[in-house]
């Protein structure tokens, strides 16, 4: 199993005035961030995903918009600052929320150059995007798949394609000379990573060869990797552990107790993301017809709900870092017992090859993580690269 | 009744009833709700023909489609099969859009247009909002702004059958896919209103807060001979607050022109 170490650059200064006013994202005015704070953050959380590199932790970033969650506002932006920064490690974008993105050619030469700058070590994310994204992107949520997936095509084909210029005339899309330079140094395109809770997404990414990750929800977890597997086998071939990945708030420490503390810090981001302003949290056309019917039959808000491996519900607005333990959300206590975690994880979903290890959540301050970097890359990835 | 009707491929649900001069009736993007009471209103009064939008209702939406023109020409193409004559085009919000895009283009089918509180232009400047942006605001927000009183509007969703969510839900992604960006409006559907050679009626809740009576007026000065009525009492749904307030206005208004 390989670890990625990844943070949201959050501002965590903003966050009692944001759950006060019931939202962090989108309708939270920016007046309630102070730019020099930021600038300060900013360059802690970079010094933070330098030192991954040291300890041989990968690293991941992903972007939001109008948040105080989340500070990175351009994967490739962020990516290009550690690109300089690392040597090792490799980089991945998860991602890059190509639905919402008017440009899928800029996307593509964004990821051919980072590729080229970091020498190759570049893993590309290609994302749906959370449901409270499409507001300050203004992207209709009503087919927002067939957008993505045309995208996906056209960003694949203008990243592989030697022999251009070609055109593209599509329902969403229309190039006339596409031709990027730089091209990627990975051939055909640097690998390609997914996200989903489905067990549809698992088959979608399967039929592409894919990595498929799924963020801080165990139990929806097994059925989209079972799926990935089943439709790998149906199609000629094996997926191995490599092909799954699962993002969880990992805390560790030198005792049970610290690292626990750490975690529970962390998992204020876990207890913060979800709080947004109700109109933006299911925008018509996101959720399936399904999914939606049953938001409706069970009343507001009910859908927030996740169940741990008992069966019970948990709320992460107000779970409590055991709560979120139970649910495979958050792994924590000393090297030994977050490595038993995650082993036992590992074999409950029947392997998974990549650990996005949410590293900072907020308030966890710069020692804190950094030592939680380091004891994670020093004493636990070690061990799970040995696994599968 | 309601039968299914084939139209330029797509599968339209039609409820008809009622005799007399036909009124094709355009829905607002909260659906057709045959069940209430405006459409036995205006069958009162007229051969009410009502389609589910496509999308909504059991009306296919097929992938080439998406987008208000569609609907426009699919309209369009309805009338002509129906053989309407001297018909009255009536749209209420979203679906008074579409009747206003179908009226630049082809009157022929039509001797009155009706639009109660459409949606579809730009009057203001970049910043106004002539339209609320009725998915950036809580529920209770929205009734509060589309109502004279919420009350009558209330649904309990966890009441009604799962077939009937299922179309409601395929509805609001339909809305979404039409409406969703530039919001609710053609920008340059203002200029072609000049073209409308019908007379025409503006019907307006006078609480309406989602578009407002001055919106009101700017679609009053853009379309030649264009008179307005306010309906007492009423928010952003005239029909469905003032049922039969709004079918007599629609029918005084067709007598008298």
């Amino acid at each position: 199993m390989r670890s990625w170490y990844f943070s949201e650059m959050a501002y965590h200064p903003a966050w009692q005035v944001g759950l006060k006013r019931g939202s962090l994202r989108v309708v939270l005015p920016n007046e309630n961030l102070d730019p020099a704070e930021a600038h300060r953050l900013l360059h802690r959380y970079l010094d933070e995903f330098a030192l991954c590199d040291e300890v041989g932790l990968d690293i991941m970033v992903n972007e939001h918009h109008s948040t105080a969650t989340c500070m990175t506002v351009s994967a490739p932006m962020a990516l290009a600052v550690i690109a300089r920064e690392t040597k090792r490690a490799r980089l991945l974008t998860l991602g890059n929320p190509i639905a919402n993105r008017p440009d899928p050619v800029r996307v593509a030469e964004e990821m051919a150059w980072l590729d080229v700058l970091s020498g190759g070590r570049l893993e590309m994310g290609l994302v749906k995007g959370a449901p409270y994204e499409t507001a300050p992107a203004n992207a209709n949520p009503a087919r927002l798949m067939r957008r993505y997936w045309e995208a996906h095509d056209l960003i694949l084909k203008a990243l592989s394609t030697t022999d251009g210029p070609f055109n593209w005339e599509g329902e969403y899309f229309h190039y006339r000379n596409v031709n990027i330079w730089p091209r990627p140094i990975q051939q055909p395109a640097p690998p390609v990573w997914m996200t989903g809770m489905s067990v549809d997404s698992g088959r979608l990414a399967a039929e592409r060869g894919h990595v498929i990750g799924t963020l801080l929800s165990g139990g929806t977890a097994k059925p989209m990797y079972d799926m990935y597997r089943r439709t790998a086998r149906e199609r000629g071939w094996e997926a191995g552990p490599d092909r799954m990945a699962y993002a969880a708030v990992v805390g560790v420490g030198q005792t049970r107790d610290e690292g626990l503390r750490r975690a529970d810090q962390i998992a204020d981001y876990v207890r913060t993301a979800p709080v947004v302003a109700e109109q933006f949290t299911n925008p018509p056309g996101y959720n399936s017809v399904a999914a939606n019917v049953a938001i409706l039959k069970a009343g507001p808000r009910a859908h927030r709900i996740v169940k741990d491996r008992q069966g019970n519900l948990i709320d992460h607005r107000t779970a409590s870092v055991q709560q979120f333990m139970d649910t495979d959300t958050v792994f924590a206590g000393t090297p030994d017992d977050v490595f038993g975690q995650i082993r036992d994880f590992n074999a409950r979903m029947g392997g998974v090859g990549h650990l996005l290890f949410f590293g900072q959540g907020g308030y966890l301050n710069h020692q804190d993580a950094m030592a939680n970097i380091t004891l994670f890359g020093r004493e636990v990835a070690p061990r799970l690269r040995e696994m599968n | 009744m309601t039968r299914s009707i084939s139209v330029s491929g797509v599968a339209l649900e039609i409820e008809e009833r009622g005799t007399g001069r036909p009124l094709l009736f355009l829905h607002a993007g909260e659906g057709l709700q045959p069940r209430r009471p405006w459409l036995d209103a205006l069958a009162a009064r007229f051969h009410v023909i009502a389609p589910h939008h496509p999308g909504f209702g059991q009306s296919t939406l097929p992938d080439w489609f998406g987008t208000v023109d569609d609907i426009a020409y699919l309209y369009l193409d309805l009338a002509r099969d129906l053989g309407l004559r001297d018909a009255v085009l009536l749209g209420a919000g979203f679906g008074g859009w579409i009747a206003a895009e179908m009226a630049v283009r082809d009157t022929r089918c039509f001797a009155h247009l009706v639009l109660a509180a459409p949606l579809g232009i730009k009057l203001g400047g970049v910043t106004d909002r002539d339209i609320v942006d009725m998915h950036a605001i809580p529920r209770a927000e929205f009734m509060r702004l589309a109502w004279a009183d919420p009350h009558r509007g209330e649904i309990d969703w966890t009441a009604l059958p799962e077939t009937e969510l299922a179309a409601i839900v395929r509805g609001r992604e339909a809305l979404a896919l039409f409406g969703w960006k530039p919001y609710m409006h053609n920008p340059r559907l203002k200029r072609w209103l000049h073209r409308i050679d019908l007379p025409t009626l503006l019907l307006w809740g006078e609480h309406d807060r989602i578009v407002t009576p001055a919106y009101g007026e700017g679609w009053r000065a853009a379309i030649p001979g264009a008179r307005m009525d306010l309906i007492r009492d009423a928010g952003h749904f005239p029909h469905w607050e003032q049922p039969e307030a709004f079918a007599e206005c629609a029918a005084g208004f067709v007598g008298r022109h």
